[in-house]
C-alpha cells in the first residue's frame, strides 16, 4: 500500500496562503491566483448541490480517501442508513472560505489542520463543535478547539536504519547531531516545520520547554545554528515521498520524517533496517471542521464526528494508513505488533510534544528564511 | 507596390509565431513584472528584501557559479567532440551526429533520474567501485554540487556541440594545410590558424549553455539534495511553499536582469551578432 498523495504538504501550502491573505501580505487577487495555481479553485462548484440526508466528508484523496470510505463511511451507513460520500478534493482553508462566502456550501465535514481551524474560526466561516454530542474526552488534550476537533495524529519522528549504522542507533536528537559516533547522512524537511523543535531538543532542552525557548530570538538563532553545524551531513526532503525514497535507496541512515511515511517504510524495508523512535517527536493533529450552513445540518455532522471517535475505527485507521488515533482510549486496542508505531500510545505520548500552531503563525516566515540560509550559505 | 506586398507577406509569415509569443509569453512575463512591484504592497519592497537576504545572495552566486562551470565543462568536452566529427569521422559522421542528438529524445527529467540510479549511494558507480575493491565506503557523488554539475554538463552538452560543429564545418581545411605547408607545427597550425576561426561557434555555444543553465530547474532540484538551491528552485520554493508571489516574481525579474547584464558584458568582448546570427 503506497499513499502517493502528499496531503499534509498540500494542506500546508493552502494554510500558508490563507494566513498570508489574513495578514494582508497577499492581495485578494494574489490569493485567488495562488489557489488557482494550486489547482484548488477550479474544483469549486463542480458539484452543484449535495442531496439532503447525506453527509459529504472531504479529505485529501489518495489511499486516505479509500480508507475513510471503508472505515468511517460504510460503518456509519450500516448503522444509521444515512449515506456518506467521501470527496478527496482537498478541503483547503481557502476553498472552505470561498465556498461559505459564495453561499453554495456542499461540504459537511472537512479534514483540516489546527492552523486552518483557528483562522477559519476567526473568519467566521465554520461552526462551533457541539461538545454535547462530540465527546471532548475522546480526543487528545489540546486538540479540541471551539470550531474544530482532532481526528488523527501524525508525528515528526526520528527514523533510523540500524543496518547502515552497524546497530549503533541514535536514541535522541542530540545523538543525531553527533556525527562522530553516528556517521552518515541525515534527512530533514525542506521547511522548519517539526525541524527546529528537534534542533532545540538536541541542545539538551526539555521537550516541554521547546516552544518557550523558540519563542525568543536567541532560541531560533540557536536552532538555526545547529543546522548550519550539521549541514554537510544533510539531504533535504521536499515531499513525504522524497523522505521515503531517501530511506529506501539507503541515501540516508537517519532522518526526521512523518510517522505516516515511517509506517509505509517499516513494511518496505528489510527486517532490521528500519526503526523509529517517538522520543522527542512532534505530534501534528488533523482537525475536523464543519463549514457554516452545511447541507446536512449541524446535528447530523456532529453525530458523524462522534461516530469517527470510536476507538476500534481509529485503530483500523492506524493499521491502514499509519495515522495515529486521536482517541487515547484506542491505544489499548492496538495490535501488539503495531503498538510501537502508534504515535498516540501511552509510551509514545509521554515523550512527544504537540505541534504549536501559534508559534508558527508568529515566527515561521522569518525562521524559514534563516533556515534556507543556514543550509546553503 | 511590389515592396509593400513583400512587407505584408513578411509580416504574414511572422504573425502566427509572433502572436503566440505575445499572448502566451510576453503578456504573462509583464504580469510577473507587475506582481513583483505590486504585491504585497506597491513599490520596490520585494527588491529591497531580496537585496538584504543573504540566502538570496548565496543562491544567485551559486546559480552563476554552477552555470559558469557547466559552460566551461561543456565547451571543453563539446569542442573535442565537434572537432572530431567535423574533421575526422567521415564514415561515422551521421552516426556520431545521431548520438549527439539522441539525448534530446529523452526528457530531462528521465535523464536526471538516470543519474540518480548511477550516482546514488548504492548506485551503479558506487557498487561497481566497491565490488572492484577500489573504495571501501560509497563516494558522495550526488546530493551535492558535484552531482548537479555532472548531470547538467550531460544535459547541456548538445547545446555546446551543435553550434560549434556548424561553425567548424564551414571552415575550409585549406588554411590549416597552408599553415602546415609553410612549416607550422601541428599545434601551431591548430592554435593560431584553426582555433581563431572557431571562436564564433565557441561563443554561441557558450552563451546558449550559460543562459539555459541559469534558469535550470529539474536537474539541480533532483540531484542537489536541497542544498544546491539555484534561483529557479528558490522561486518555486517561494511561490509553492509560501505563496509569496511578490518575492518569487521579484527573483525572476532579478534573474532576467542579471542574465541581460551578462549578455551586455559579453557583447563588449565578443561580437554577438556574428556569434549568434551570422554563423557560417
Amino acid at each position: 500500500m503506497t499513499d502517493t498523495t502528499d496531503f499534509e504538504a498540500k494542506r500546508d501550502i493552502a494554510d500558508i496562503a490563507v494566513e498570508r491573505y489574513k495578514q494582508g501580505r497577499l492581495t485578494r487577487r494574489g490569493f485567488i491566483a495562488a489557489m488557482g495555481a494550486l489547482g484548488i479553485l477550479p474544483a469549486l462548484g463542480s458539484k452543484v448541490s449535495a442531496q439532503a440526508k447525506e453527509i459529504v466528508v472531504v479529505n485529501w484523496g489518495g489511499t486516505a480517501k479509500d480508507v475513510l470510505e471503508e472505515v468511517l463511511a460504510e460503518t456509519y451507513t450500516a448503522e444509521t442508513g444515512i449515506p456518506v460520500v467521501i470527496d478527496g478534493s482537498g478541503p483547503s482553508a481557502g476553498k472552505i472560505r470561498a465556498m461559505v462566502e459564495s453561499g453554495a456550501v456542499v461540504w459537511d465535514l472537512c479534514d483540516s489542520g489546527a492552523g486552518s481551524a483557528i483562522i477559519l474560526e476567526q473568519q467566521g466561516v465554520t461552526q462551533p463543535i457541539d461538545y454535547s454530542i462530540v465527546d471532548k474526552s475522546k480526543v487528545l488534550e489540546g486538540t479540541a478547539y471551539n470550531n474544530g476537533v482532532g481526528n488523527y495524529i501524525y508525528s515528526y519522528v526520528l527514523a533510523t536504519n540500524p543496518k547502515m549504522l552497524g546497530g549503533n542507533v541514535p536514541q535522541n536528537w542530540a545523538d543525531v547531531w553527533n556525527t562522530k559516533d553516528f556517521p552518515g547522512m541525515r534527512t530533514f524537511r525542506k521547511s522548519v516545520r517539526g525541524m527546529l523543535e528537534s534542533a532545540t531538543m538536541a541542545q539538551g532542552i526539555a521537550p516541554e520547554e521547546v516552544y518557550a525557548v523558540l519563542d525568543t530570538e536567541d532560541g531560533i538563532a540557536a536552532a538555526i545554528a545547529k543546522f548550519r553545524e550539521l549541514r554537510e551531513n544533510i539531504i533535504v526532503w521536499g515531499s513525504g515521498s522524497d523522505s521515503q525514497n531517501l530511506f529506501l535507496q539507503e541515501e540516508v541512515a537517519i532522518g526526521n520524517i512523518w510517522s505516516t511515511r515511517a509506517h509505509l517504510l517499516k513494511d518496505q524495508m528489510d527486517e532490521g533496517s528500519f526503526q523509529v523512535t517517538f522520543n522527542g517527536g512532534v505530534m501534528a493533529p488533523g482537525i475536523w471542521v464543519v463549514p457554516k450552513d452545511n447541507p446536512a445540518g449541524t446535528e447530523e455532522v456532529m453525530k458523524f464526528i462522534a461516530h469517527a471517535q470510536k476507538p476500534e475505527l481509529q485503530v483500523k485507521w492506524l493499521e491502514l494508513l499509519g495515522s495515529g488515533p486521536i482517541n487515547p482510549a484506542a491505544a489499548s486496542m492496538v495490535p501488539a505488533e503495531l503498538e510501537k508505531w502508534n504515535p498516540t500510545s501511552p509510551e509514545n505520548l509521554a515523550t512527544q510534544i504537540l505541534y504549536n500552531d501559534e508559534w508558527y503563525a508568529k515566527h515561521q516566515i522569518a525562521a524559514e528564511e534563516m533556515y534556507v540560509d543556514a543550509l546553503i550559505n | 507596390m511590389g515592396r509593400l506586398n513583400e512587407k505584408v507577406s513578411y509580416w504574414m509569415l511572422v504573425a502566427p509565431a509572433l502572436t503566440i509569443m505575445i499572448v502566451f509569453y510576453i503578456l504573462p512575463v509583464l504580469g510577473i513584472w507587475e506582481i513583483a512591484f505590486t504585491e504585497p504592497t506597491t513599490g520596490v519592497d520585494n527588491f529591497v528584501k531580496m537585496a538584504e537576504s543573504s540566502a538570496v545572495k548565496t543562491s544567485f552566486v551559486l546559480t552563476f557559479r554552477v552555470a559558469a562551470i557547466t559552460t566551461v565543462g561543456c565547451l571543453l568536452l563539446g569542442y573535442i567532440v565537434a572537432y572530431s566529427i567535423s574533421n575526422f569521422a567521415n564514415k561515422f559522421t551521421p552516426l556520431m551526429l545521431a548520438l549527439v542528438i539522441l539525448p534530446f529524445w529523452v526528457s530531462v527529467l528521465i535523464r536526471s533520474f538516470s543519474w540518480i540510479v548511477l550516482l546514488g549511494r548504492s548506485g551503479l558507480v558506487n557498487d561497481t567501485l566497491r565490488d572492484a575493491g577500489i573504495i571501501e565506503s560509497p563516494l558522495r557523488l550526488m546530493h551535492n554540487e558535484f552531482g548537479v554539475l555532472i548531470a547538467m554538463i550531460h544535459v547541456m552538452l548538445p547545446f555546446a556541440i551543435l553550434p560549434m560543429m556548424t561553425n567548424m564545418r564551414g571552415i575550409s581545411d585549406a588554411y590549416v594545410k597552408a599553415a602546415r605547408g609553410l612549416g607550422a607545427s601541428e599545434w601551431t597550425a591548430f592554435w593560431n590558424v584553426y582555433f581563431p576561426q572557431t571562436i564564433p561557434g565557441v561563443m554561441s555555444g557558450a552563451l546558449l549553455v550559460f543562459v539555459l543553465s541559469l534558469g535550470f530547474y529539474v536537474t539541480p532540484a533532483l540531484l542537489g539534495g536541497g542544498r544546491v538551491l539555484m534561483i529557479s528552485e528558490y522561486i518555486t520554493y517561494q511561490i509553492q511553499e509560501f505563496l509569496n508571489w511578490g518575492l518569487g516574481s521579484a527573483l525572476s525579474v532579478g534573474l532576467l536582469i542579471a542574465t541581460a547584464l551578462v549578455l551586455l558584458i559579453a557583447s563588449r568582448f565578443i561580437n554577438l551578432r556574428s556569434a549568434l546570427l551570422e554563423r557560417k
